[in-house]
C-alpha cells in the first residue's frame, strides 16, 4: 500500500500525464479512491498549476520590428 | 500564429531559406515566452539583452536547424545558453543539486508517511476562487521570486512552457531524476504557500 507522502511525489507524474507504469498508476488510483486527503491534494495541485502566471501574448508589432532591425544590423557587421 | 503553425515544416523551411516575414512571425510568437524563461535566471534588463542576443544567434543558425527537436525547444536552449553566459559574466551560476533544498511538504507527514497536517479545502470555483485572488497572485509572484533558480527554471520550462521532460533534461544537461525532484520541490513550495494562505489569510 502506497503511503500518502509517496503519493504526493508520484502525483507529479499523474498531473503531467507521464512517466508512470501501469502498476504505479493502478497503485495510485487505488490509494486515491480510499484517501480523501490525497484526492484533495491532487485536485488542488492540478488547479494550482493551471493558474500559474503565464506569458503567452504575442509581442507587439513595433517591438518585433525593433528586434528585426537589430538582426539586420548584426548581419551587416 | 499559433504554436502549431510555428512548428509547421513549411513554415520552418521558410525560416531556413531566410524569409524575413517568417522570422518576424517567429519573434512575435515566441519572444515573450523566451523572455519569461530568461527572467527566471536574470534581472529584467539582463533578460532582455540575453533574448536579443539569442535571436541573433538563432537567426545565424536557423539554416542549420534540422527539426530533431521542436523549434520552441531549440530556441529555449539558445536562450538558456545566453542566460548562462550572462550569469558567468556576473560571477554567478545555477546550482542544480536538488538536495540543497528540503521538500516544503515534508513536515506535513507523520513518520509512518501518512498525513499529519492534511491540505485545507480550497474554493476553486466561482467569484470566490482562491487562486484568482489578487493577494494570492502577489504572494505567488513573491514566492516564485525567492525560489531557488533551478526550481524556478524547471517549473517554467515544464509547467508554464509545457516542454517535454526529456527536452528539459537535455537542455539543462541534468538527469531525468533531478528534473523530477526539482519540479516536485517547486510545486510543493507553491502548494504549501497557497495552503498557508488559505489557512491564515497571510502570505
Amino acid at each position: 500500500m502506497l503511503k500518502c507522502e509517496h503519493v504526493t511525489e508520484k502525483a507529479d507524474a499523474l498531473v503531467d500525464g507521464s512517466e508512470l507504469s501501469r502498476r504505479e498508476r493502478f497503485a495510485l488510483r487505488l490509494h486515491l479512491m480510499m484517501c480523501r486527503h490525497c484526492r484533495r491534494y491532487v485536485r488542488q495541485m492540478r488547479a494550482l498549476l493551471g493558474f500559474l502566471p503565464r506569458q503567452e501574448e504575442p509581442l507587439e508589432d513595433a517591438r518585433t520590428e525593433a528586434i528585426l532591425k537589430k538582426l539586420d544590423a548584426s548581419q551587416n557587421h | 500564429m499559433s504554436d502549431t503553425q510555428l512548428e509547421d515544416p513549411q513554415f520552418i523551411e521558410r525560416l531556413r531559406q531566410g524569409d524575413r516575414d517568417a522570422f518576424a512571425q517567429l519573434v512575435k510568437g515566441h519572444h515573450n515566452m523566451l523572455l519569461a524563461t530568461a527572467r527566471t535566471l536574470l534581472s529584467p534588463a539582463d533578460a532582455e539583452e540575453a533574448v536579443q542576443d539569442a535571436w541573433i544567434a538563432a537567426h545565424r543558425a536557423i539554416a542549420k536547424f534540422e527539426g530533431r527537436s521542436l523549434l520552441r525547444t531549440w530556441l529555449t536552449r539558445i536562450v538558456i545558453n545566453q542566460a548562462k553566459m550572462m550569469l558567468r559574466k556576473r560571477g554567478r551560476e545555477i546550482q542544480f543539486d536538488p538536495t540543497n533544498d528540503p521538500d516544503a511538504l515534508a513536515h506535513r507527514f507523520h513518520n509512518d508517511g501518512h498525513w499529519q497536517h492534511p491540505p485545507q479545502h480550497w474554493e476553486l470555483s466561482g467569484p470566490d476562487n482562491l487562486l484568482t485572488r489578487d493577494e494570492l497572485r502577489r504572494c505567488m509572484e513573491k514566492h516564485l521570486h525567492f525560489m531557488p533558480d533551478s526550481q524556478r527554471l524547471v517549473l517554467e520550462l515544464r509547467d508554464l512552457q509545457g516542454l517535454p521532460a526529456e527536452d528539459v533534461c537535455n537542455m539543462l544537461e541534468i538527469s531525468a531524476s533531478n528534473v523530477r525532484v526539482l519540479l516536485h520541490r517547486a510545486r510543493a513550495r507553491l502548494f504549501e504557500m497557497v495552503d498557508h494562505f488559505q489557512e491564515t489569510g497571510e502570505c
